[in-house]
């Protein structure tokens, strides 16, 4: 199974171009969505997650159309929305069990045991008698996951799941995440580089609605040797070399400046070569050094 | 300091300024109030509306009617007062944003004092919009301008700061505070509810004149408070005054501003800026669960997820729609303010159940229907409020907490969570309904009656009324998914609920096109559910089909994902209109039409369907073709003999008749013209000799024949005609009353008469204009010879011989006036012939029911017997007895007094409460069920108004039945107050002058209220034109007022001399005038004032005490001196008042110490004297033997007096203590 999204774009009332043509290519498997705040990341996860319209494109799903056949898309999907709420005066057993209704698990014996088997996985099994209203922020995220994970999604869509998370907690649903993407596609999206340069198989970069770059993060990181330098500079001293160079990042380093740049060749001698990493790949991506073209090429040579 | 405090308000003014949904309330307000004014102003001509009075005598720009729409549209305004407060500070919770605002340097004062200030200040700009709205309708040109004219200024602003404001800032107040206190918003609800409740509660104290004050007090919107104080106004002062900041409306201002105020600063007292305080109880076993789920290491573990099977079919979606339909229901039941509210409710009613049918301030008895209704009437408000609050939150649930995403996402199909909320609505109200039954056997248990008709609580709460409630819960679904604004919702949702009851005032009549419409309607002890219930049924099925309708587009519109723009839902709703949604569409679309075809053929094809327009057409039409055939010669009715078939289960009649005519004029008659109202279908109309018809206008009940050979004077005639009445199909809505299964009354109206009917003529001259005609007087002057030439009842006849035989199913009994022949049973049908032995008014009935008789017999002093029979519904025994009392005793004294009763026999029947009076025919007197069958008598004190109606009736058979006046000014004088009288002074003598008192304060008060809705013009007693208020209310005071100060002696002897003088008398009938000079010959020179205070002027007392204090005077005795003051005042005809010099004899009395909770005139009477009083204030000394407790100014109330509450006051001792006196 896999999902095809093509020339899917969207514009808001106020003018806002949430997606730009959007076309992606996502297989079975973690598929990373990364871009900044307002890039378009959730409107694209809403559209796919039939809650959303698009103005034009289409999005197909094996033989499913996505922005049609919205019920059938329902059936085999699960989606944490980067922001939900919960009934408070609810209890974790009891609301999982109605979304487990509302997935189709009618039978009852069935709907107690994925019931436990999710609060379980989910750690919330010794809570399932509590009232989400007393959740914390991470255990409300893991009842979200564990809605998400109701009737074995084939299409999982999880919107900034790790925001808010402590570090233990997302370690554990990373995890979670990285085992689910063994047999359904997953899109993660995240404006946190590490989320996908630790889980994620193929990944895009969107900002403005428009995909800067759909690729493989090792082959894109690949991609990029040799073509990154450093240089630390004073603070004051920035903007010579934002005029002369293509900084693509820049990050404060004990009171001194650390600048990246893209350039095919070694600037000058002061520039050390870096070890390219997922976040350079962004931020060149970000910086509008690739061209699709470019990265979907790179992505096929990889492959 | 004051910085951050006007910030603060500049912000939440900008804030709401910005926000369309201000503007928006700010437009429905001001759009409602123009269109109100344009539909009372007469823009409309299919539109009938009137509000605060408007129409005739007060104009629709006054003082008085900008103040009561002001006060209606006030508090609608709470719904916006709800959404504006409620939300001020609520929403920093909604958005959790409060933690950046508390957190800020800004004080508690400017918070919450700046958001409370610019919040109210937004609403006092919405708000704003009615008085525009009023203005901009008072001056729209395309109006009636003659329903104009009494415009100010004043009068419209005025309103807006006495009744808006004030309301205002109580309801900004608590909304406000519940908000900001409980961090919730259904609270605010609550609030709302309880203030509705205590409007309702102060509406249904009012009923009994003795809580009025405190009921007026209750009113948190002030409504009542100001019909109170405005309740006496004459048209005149309607039209000029502004409701005076003063008494009980100033009280209630304070009172409820008070409120408002002490709620503000409890909340500022106990408002803290702290975390969510409502999650307190919570927040522990969060701590305790962090723990739990730790962030120590954790092993990971191979992810097992479960694959269960998974339904989607329809089996599946009818466990899920059940899934979303229970938890639905939990969360509405399982929340502690349902609970809150229920008990508001249940409070409520256990208050108002005090009032049960209040009369004349006597209770009836809590029957089922009667607590149903009373129920129904105050409960119909709470449950709309919880229908559109609950279905709000419904639609709403997880877009509150924002889970919207999440479910939407799930494999349901839309109409899963759809129908599934709509059944955990439906399943409140059937919830609420078993409430209501519980309380209501509950209130008949608490009042001592133990027959609770089980099935009818059923077939009404969870039948009728049920249907009515569910149909009306689809719509307000609909109204709260499509306009997806909850408050906006609620808001539509209340308009329409107000629009749907106004709706066939403003001309759109038929039920077809009005939802919901079907009336289940008056419930009868006799009757069941009675013609109805045929209807209802099939309109509520239509309806149903058309629910389908709207829960299909409900559900092509509910909200599903992240697209709420209305282009996309469209466009959503088209694309899901696939085919289940296209079966039901078709499916319900059948239904529809075919069920609206059926209707549509019973209505307005087997019957005639006429709009109140259309009547009004055909009213002015009628006089427009006919006026001029008025006065025409006609031959007089001189004998009747009709055969009338009655079948009850069919709700038809067929009546044959024979009148026998004479040619009582002077000049040859070949011209006859008959009225046959256009409800009956004639089947014969045959003379007994040549006669041609040469005109048939059934629409306008018109017909003339031609005799060949004309009717010379002196000349009989006989004609012999049979009609038709009712049984075909069923009507748009009922108004075949007359023949029923079980309670059949009609009277001679619906048959045959003859000659120009003045009566069909427009008597309101707004309508007249409306429709071209000159206004017109409403009856002729006194005078007037041509007009006494009939009696004010009919125009064709004078003393008539009649004689019938009625049939009817043989389980019941028929009734026709006359004395009983024979009755016999011939092909299933039980016949009773009836014929009467002297002559009678052409006036007479039908009845026909299952009854049960109680008989007995009057003997007289001279020997004569009368037999007297009560036909009552089995059941309603209850003051069967004291009927039958009352009739011995008005014999007694009527015989006494005024003279023989012409019959043998004095007969009631009960029919059914559709209609709410006792009428006199001859010997017969049909009596509702609901006026006295029903009353319950427990307390001493209590008005028997059973046994006084009865009297009144009696007494018709001398005043009406015996001399009967001409068709002129005064004439019901005659009958009607004279009636009045009679019964008075035989109540009087069974029940005593202190029983008599507090009868006369209801007819004082209907008196005055009656006189403030005056649409022509009010007239002396003397003149007095069929005004209900004058001939019975004033004529009972003026009467009673007569009798003290003449006495009963010399005022019995003038009246049965007028009677003696005018017994059975031919035309030209008596008037008036004639009786009035009896009166006069009666009534010595000194008090002659009297009398034309009484009869031939409007005038009315002012007077009351001032003070009263006392002194011990060495003989042991008390002197008392009052001061009184002393105040007669002459009205117009449309009120304008002018004080005239007064120099009239007033009781002056003085009372030993009233029992506890008796008023201070019911104490031992130590002085009662008349004297002359004049103008202005004086001082009047009495000496009495005992100590005295109060004293007062006319103490009895036995003059017209607007303020008979000030006439009394308590004495105190003297400041100079004993006084030393030379006084032995």
């Amino acid at each position: 199974m896999e999902l095809v999204i093509s020339h899917l774009s969207k514009t808001y009332p106020n003018g806002v171009r949430a997606l730009d043509d959007v076309s992606l290519t996502i297989p079975q498997g973690m598929f990373g969505l990364l871009g900044p705040n307002g890039a378009g990341k959730s409107t694209l996860m809403r559209t796919l997650a039939t809650l959303q319209e698009a103005d034009g494109g289409s999005a197909t799903l094996g033989g499913i159309d996505v922005l049609r056949d919205k019920d059938e898309v329902r059936r085999t999907l699960g989606y944490l929305p980067q922001e939900f709420g919960v009934y408070p005066k609810v209890t974790a057993e009891d609301l999982l069990d109605h979304f487990a209704v509302l997935k189709g698990i009618t039978g009852r014996r069935e709907r107690k045991e994925t019931v436990k088997a999710l609060l379980e996985q989910t750690n919330l099994y010794d809570v399932r008698k509590k009232k989400l209203g007393g959740f914390s922020g991470g255990m409300r995220q893991r009842f979200g996951i564990a809605v998400a994970l109701l009737g074995d999604p084939r299409l999982i869509i999880v919107d900034e799941p790790t925001a808010g998370l402590d570090p233990a907690e997302r370690v554990r649903f990373l995890n979670l995440l990285s085992e689910l993407g063994e047999n359904a596609v997953v899109i993660l999206s995240t404006h946190i580089v590490e989320d996908v340069s630790e889980l994620c198989r193929r990944m895009a970069i969107i900002n403005r609605g428009r995909i800067l770059l759909e690729a493989e993060p090792l082959a894109a990181i690949d991609a990029l040797a040799g073509k990154v330098w450093k240089k630390v500079v004073e603070k004051d001293d920035l903007a010579p070399y934002e005029a002369a160079h293509q900084v693509i990042s820049t990050r404060l380093l004990a009171g001194r400046t650390l600048l990246h740049v893209f350039a095919a060749e070694r600037p000058d001698p002061s520039f050390d070569p870096v070890d390219p990493t997922l976040e350079d790949v962004y931020f060149t991506a970000m910086a509008g050094m690739h061209t699709r073209e470019a990265s979907l090429s790179g992505a096929e040579v990889a492959s | 300091m004051k910085g951050p405090f006007l910030e603060t308000v500049r912000f939440e003014l900008a804030y709401y300024l910005r926000r369309i949904s201000t503007w928006v309330y700010f437009g429905i307000f001001f759009l409602i109030a123009f269109l109100l004014v344009l539909a009372a102003g007469g823009a409309w001509e299919s539109v009938g509306v009137s509000f605060g009075g408007s129409g005739g005598n007060i104009k629709v720009d006054s003082p008085y009617v900008a103040l009561q729409l002001t006060a209606a549209l006030s508090i609608f305004g709470v719904i916006v007062t709800a959404a504006l407060l409620g939300n001020s500070v609520y929403r920093d919770y909604e958005a959790v944003i409060h933690p950046l605002f508390f957190t800020s340097p800004v004080t508690r004062f400017s918070y919450l004092g700046g958001r409370f200030l610019g919040a109210l200040l937004v609403n006092a700009l919405v708000m704003l919009s009615v008085p525009l709205g009023l203005m901009a309708g008072a001056a729209a040109p395309w109006t009636d301008r003659a329903r104009f004219g009494a415009f100010t200024l004043a009068g419209h602003l005025h309103p807006y700061l006495v009744v808006v404001l004030p309301t205002l800032l109580l309801t900004g107040a608590i909304f406000f505070a519940l908000a900001a206190i409980t961090r919730q918003m259904l609270p605010n609800y609550i609030g709302g509810v309880v203030l509705v409740f205590g409007y309702l509660l102060a509406g249904s104290l009012m009923q009994d004149l003795d809580n009025e004050r405190r009921a007026a007090l209750l009113d948190p919107f002030g409504g009542y408070a100001i019909e109170l104080a405005t309740k006496y106004w004459s048209p005149a002062q309607k039209n000029q005054l502004l409701v005076p900041l003063e008494d009980v409306f100033l009280w209630n201002r304070l009172l409820w501003l008070g409120v408002g105020l002490t709620v503000f600063l409890v909340v500022y007292a106990r408002f803290r800026f702290t975390h969510v305080a409502a999650e307190r109880a919570s927040r522990k076993r969060v701590t305790h669960e962090e723990t739990a789920s730790g962030t120590a290491y954790v092993a990971p573990r191979r992810l097992s997820l479960p694959r269960p099977a998974r339904h989607f079919g329809a089996a599946a979606q009818l466990r899920q729609y059940l899934s979303v339909a229970r938890r639905s229901f939990w969360t509405i039941v399982g929340n502690r303010y349902f609970y809150a509210i229920i008990a508001a409710a249940l409070l409520f009613m256990a208050i108002s159940a005090q009032e049960v049918g209040k009369m004349y301030g006597t209770t009836t008895w809590p029957v089922t229907y009667a607590v149903l209704d009373l129920l129904g009437a105050t409960f119909t408000l709470f449950l709309l409020i919880i229908i559109s609050f609950y279905t709000g939150e419904l639609v709403w649930q997880e877009r509150d907490v924002r889970l919207n995403q999440v479910h939407d996402a799930t494999p349901v199909p839309t109409w899963v969570p759809l129908a599934g909320k709509f059944t955990a609505l439906a399943l409140v109200i059937v919830l609420l309904q078993g409430v209501m039954l519980a309380t209501g056997v509950a209130t008949q248990a608490a009042k001592g009656y133990f027959n609770f008709e089980l099935g009818l609580y059923v077939r009404r709460l969870f039948g009728t009324e049920l249907l009515s409630l569910v149909l009306l819960a689809v719509f307000v679904m609909l109204v709260h998914v499509v306009v997806n604004h909850k408050y906006m919702g609620h808001l539509l949702v209340i308009l329409y609920v107000v629009f749907s009851g106004l709706m066939s005032q403003f001309g759109l009549e038929h039920n077809l096109y009005r939802y919901n419409s079907g009336s289940s309607g008056t419930y009868s002890d006799m009757n069941g559910f009675g013609p109805w219930l045929e209807p209802f049924g099939w309109f509520k099925l239509y309806w149903i089909g058309w629910a389908l309708l709207l829960a299909v587009l409900t559900n092509l519109f509910w909200v599903r994902g992240q697209e709420t723009r209305m282009a996309w839902r469209a466009r959503l709703a088209r694309f899901r209109f696939r085919r289940p949604a296209l079966a039901a569409t078709l499916v319900a679309g059948l239904l529809v039409l075919g069920l609206g075809g059926f209707i549509f053929y019973n209505t307005n094809v087997l019957n005639d369907f006429v709009t109140s327009r259309e009547v009004e057409e055909r009213r002015a039409e009628y006089e427009r073709t006919y006026k001029r055939f008025e006065g025409a010669p006609q031959p007089r009715v001189v004998g009747v003999r009709v055969w009338t078939d009655i079948f009850p289960e069919e709700g038809r009649a067929r009546v044959r008749g024979e009148y026998r005519l004479r040619n009582k004029t002077e000049v040859a008659i070949d011209s006859l013209h008959l009225m046959v109202p256009q409800e009956v279908e004639i089947r014969r109309m045959a003379f007994d000799r040549p006669a041609t018809r040469v005109l048939a206008d059934p629409e306008h009940s018109f017909y003339v024949y031609r005799l060949a050979a004309p009717l010379q004077p002196g000349d009989s005639l006989r004609l012999e005609w049979e009609v038709d009445y009712g049984g075909e199909g069923f009507e748009n809505s009922v108004s075949n009353t007359r023949v029923v299964r079980n309670g059949t009354f009609f009277d001679s109206g619906i048959l045959p008469s003859f000659g120009y009917a003045e009566g069909v003529e427009l008597g309101d001259d707004d309508t007249r204009r409306k429709h071209g005609l000159q206004p017109k007087p409403r009856m002729a002057p006194v005078n007037d010879p041509e007009a006494r030439m009939n009696t004010y009842i009919s125009r064709d006849s004078d003393w008539i011989d009649f004689e019938a035989t009625v049939s009817t199913s043989p389980d019941q009994v028929a009734i026709a006036p006359g004395y009983l022949q024979r009755t016999w049973t011939e092909d299933g049908r039980r016949y009773f012939h009836y014929r009467m032995d002297s002559p009678i008014l052409n006036f007479y009935s039908f009845l026909s029911a299952r009854y049960e008789v109680e008989r007995d017999r009057w003997v007289g002093p001279d020997g004569r017997q009368v037999a007297i029979e009560v036909y009552h519904h089995p059941g309603h025994e209850y003051n069967v007895e004291r009927m039958i009392y009352g009739v011995k005793k008005s014999l007694d004294y009527f015989t006494a007094n005024f003279g023989p009763y012409q019959h043998r026999q004095v007969r009631i029947l009960e029919f059914p409460r559709y209609a709410t009076f006792a009428q006199s025919f001859p010997n017969t007197i049909p009596y509702s069920e609901g006026i006295g069958f029903i009353a319950r008598l427990d307390d001493e004190e209590d008005v028997d108004y059973p046994f006084y109606v009865t009297a009144h009736e009696v007494a018709h058979q001398w005043w009406a039945h015996q001399v009967i006046g001409g068709n002129v000014q005064g004439s019901t004088l005659l009958s009607e107050t004279l009636a009045q009288y009679s019964a008075m002074m035989v109540m009087e003598e069974e029940y005593g002058r202190e029983q008599m008192r507090k009868f006369l304060k209801y007819e004082m008060d209907q008196y005055f209220s009656g006189r403030s809705m005056e649409r022509k013009k009010e007239l002396p007693l003397l003149l007095v034109e069929n005004q209900q208020y004058i001939h019975y209310n004033k004529g009972s005071v003026a009467m009673y007022a007569l009798r003290d100060y003449i006495g009963e002696e010399r005022l019995n002897g003038a009246i049965r001399a007028f009677l003696e003088a005018n017994r059975f008398r031919e035309p030209p009938y008596p008037n008036s005038l004639e009786f009035y000079r009896h009166l006069q010959a009666a009534t010595p020179d000194s008090l002659r004032y009297v009398l034309t205070d009484l009869f031939e002027t409007i005038t009315m007392y002012g007077n009351r005490a001032r003070s009263a204090s006392y002194t011990r005077l060495p003989d042991g005795r008390w002197e008392v001196t009052l001061e009184v003051e002393g105040n007669k005042i002459r009205a117009d005809s449309l009120g304008n008042e002018r004080p005239v010099r007064m120099n009239d004899l007033v009781d002056v009395g003085v009372f030993a110490a009233a029992p506890a909770g008796k008023p201070k005139e019911a104490g031992p009477v130590l002085y009662l004297q008349k004297h002359r009083i004049g103008s202005g204030t004086q001082r009047v000394r009495v000496v009495v033997d005992r100590e005295p407790a109060s004293a007062g100014i006319d103490p009895y109330h036995k003059l017209l007096d607007q303020q008979a509450g000030d006439n009394t006051v308590e004495v105190k001792p003297a400041a100079g203590g004993v006084r030393a006196t030379r006084r032995p």
